[in-house]
């Protein structure tokens, strides 16, 4: 199977380097990584009075909302800053990348002279989400070093204090993987909407669509105090359970973000395991529905 | 030798239109068989349910000797496509957009350099596709279909948006491809090329087949005698009513077209001769494949 997939692979990790709307996205993420880290630098450096030496202060925020974020600009908080910045502007950027992967085929015509190549649907399928995968994997590295980058500078200008330890760069693959996880339903989602709409456009739209939805739905948290039943139904939605392993992303490294989020009751989130098999479910099915609609679908001919 | 494809009472219905149906054809191995028929006449339906891309509604198929199904995976490896529009990705290079196709399908990376030599694409491989003429993308298509050395090569139009001297080029490439003894099924609006190229044909109309053989017995068949007369052809039109074996007369000046099997043609002569008709000219009537194609699918 592996050895199978590994000359596919090649082709589509060659398809995804070259392609510029890759780099565009990561271009696009980066900079609005960026932007947040160096928005919160300023309302630190107005709330310290970094900038005039002490003389002017401006205080938007309260002192736990700033002590917070100092630990979001500073080691090891910065790697937990950056996989929350991954799982939401990622998330969208993720969205267009697999839309732009999958649908692209369809508009280009590629996909039947590949299944010519390729017969194997599923193979095809199952190569082209590891692609996807490796390529996220490789712009969440880059996103983290560039943080990092980030953070020394921050922690240079604000003199903000540094406790890094080994432990927090031994949890780190642990962060990443838990990140890249929270993505997967949303990616599945995306390619399956680009393959029964035929299009990048159907794609996106799906994908897009979904992400609108499950956050709407997310609002309805508000609700599951008023009975445990009412709590257990919310927390079968998939954005309940994505807070949760967001949630313990950033507890991994000394974060805490109902700091900053009012509202967000960490006690009514589901637990960690049920999180990981909702999300699992949902990326499964909605493989599922891919593959099945890829495998029975005609490719060609008068569609 | 198994026949390269075999196709048994094929169909393919989408809703209520009949893409294809009971579409029985041999290609045999080493020639170079011709697909013709009008625009939706089910050519590329047919095609793309030989490579498995589309799911026949009925019917039975097989390509070197492998039913359509899960082993057809191992006759395509030896199966070269082009399907109508050149296929790319713009934004990879022309030896990159084979060399995609050569990593999928397991095939030597040195066949691209090959490939593109083969087609005359060397010198512009290392620029973006997005930059090439039509042209340029046709011959992109068919180095990707001779990517993998194959025993068949189905072309789907090879010489749309090429120049004449492209199109002689792509021509010569295709009988030099059929010397070596690869079989050929070439799907062609240009009916001259598939005349030159072909030693057989199909010819589609509506999903069904309606002509197939040899190009040249089905331009033999029912070929008729031309002849032109001196004076009113009137006279020699009434003559030729009367006539049991005639099935048919056009008239078009002095000019008249007979509807008559070709070994009559020594006959026809000497009986018009007795009637006191002078006959001018006289021979077998010339009929290109675009006629015989345009009278079958009764476009004219």
């Amino acid at each position: 199977m592996i050895a199978e997939l590994r000359p596919l692979i090649a082709a589509e990790w060659l398809k995804l380097r070259r392609r510029p709307m890759a780099w565009i996205v990561l271009a696009t993420f980066l900079g609005l990584l960026l932007l947040y880290l160096a928005t919160w630098a300023l309302v630190v450096a107005l709330h310290t009075g970094a900038l005039s030496g002490g003389m002017n202060r401006i205080m938007v925020l309260t002192d736990p909302q700033i002590a917070e974020l100092k630990r979001q600009l500073s080691f090891p908080g910065i790697f937990g800053a950056v996989l929350g910045q991954v799982n939401s502007t990622g998330g969208i950027c993720a969205i267009i990348l697999a839309a732009g992967f999958v649908g692209s085929e369809y508009g280009w015509g590629t996909l039947r002279l590949l299944l010519t190549r390729v017969p194997q649907r599923g193979a095809l399928l199952l190569a082209k989400l590891l692609t996807l995968l490796l390529g996220l994997l490789g712009a969440i590295v880059v996103a983290l070093v560039l943080g990092s980058f980030a953070a020394a500078l921050c922690q240079l200008i604000l003199d903000l204090p540094s406790t890094m330890h080994l432990r927090d760069l031994l949890v780190l693959p642990l962060g990443v993987a838990r990140s890249l996880f929270v993505i997967l339903p949303y990616v599945m989602l995306t390619i399956t909407s680009a393959i029964l709409g035929r299009s990048v456009l159907a794609g996106v739209g799906g994908g897009l669509m979904f992400l609108a939805l499950d956050m709407s739905a997310g609002s309805l948290n508000t609700l599951a105090g008023v009975d445990p039943r009412v709590q257990m139904l919310i927390n079968l939605l998939l954005q309940p359970n994505i807070n949760t392993l967001i949630v313990l992303n950033s507890q991994l490294f000394g974060l805490d973000q109902s700091v900053l989020i009012s509202g967000l009751d960490l006690t009514h989130l589901p637990s960690p395991l049920q999180a990981t098999l909702v999300i699992l479910v949902y990326s499964g099915f909605f493989y599922w529905t891919a593959y099945r609609l890829l495998l029975r679908r005609d490719v060609g001919g008068a569609l | 030798m198994t026949p390269a494809i075999v196709t048994e009472s094929l169909s393919k219905r989408y809703a209520s239109r009949m893409a294809v149906e009971n579409l029985s054809i041999q290609v045999q191995r080493g020639e170079v068989f011709g697909l013709l028929g009008p625009n939706g006449a089910g050519k590329t339906t047919t095609i793309a349910m030989l490579l498995g891309l589309v799911a026949p509604t009925s019917g039975h198929a097989a390509l070197l000797g492998t039913p359509l199904g899960p082993q057809l995976a191992v006759a395509l490896r030896k199966v070269g496509v082009m399907i109508e529009t050149p296929a790319i990705y713009p934004y990879l290079n022309g030896a990159e957009n084979l060399l995609v196709l050569a990593r999928a399908g397991r095939i030597d990376p040195q066949r691209v350099d090959r490939v593109l030599q083969i087609v005359g694409l060397q010198e512009r491989a290392k620029e973006a596709a997005r930059t090439y003429s039509q042209g340029m993308r046709q011959r992109l298509a068919i180095a990707a279909a001779l990517l993998p050395d194959p025993e068949l090569i189905i072309l789907d139009e090879p010489t749309n948006g090429l120049d004449p001297a492209g199109m002689v080029e792509i021509r010569d490439l295709i009988r030099h491809l059929a010397a070596e003894g690869r079989t050929i099924l070439l799907c062609s609006h240009v009916l001259h090329e598939v005349e030159q190229l072909c030693q057989r044909v199909a010819i589609l109309k509506e999903g069904r087949l309606i002509a197939q053989g040899n190009v040249a017995d089905l331009l033999q068949r029912e070929q008729g005698i031309r002849l032109r007369v001196e004076g009113d052809p009137a006279a020699a039109i009434a003559l030729l009513h009367a006539l049991p074996w005639v099935t048919g007369l056009t008239q078009e000046g002095t000019v008249i077209f007979v509807d008559a099997p070709s070994q009559r043609v020594a006959e026809l002569n000497t009986y018009l001769a007795r009637n006191d008709i002078a006959v001018a000219e006289i021979g077998l009537r010339e009929r290109s494949l675009e006629t015989f194609f345009l009278e079958v699918t009764g476009d004219r």
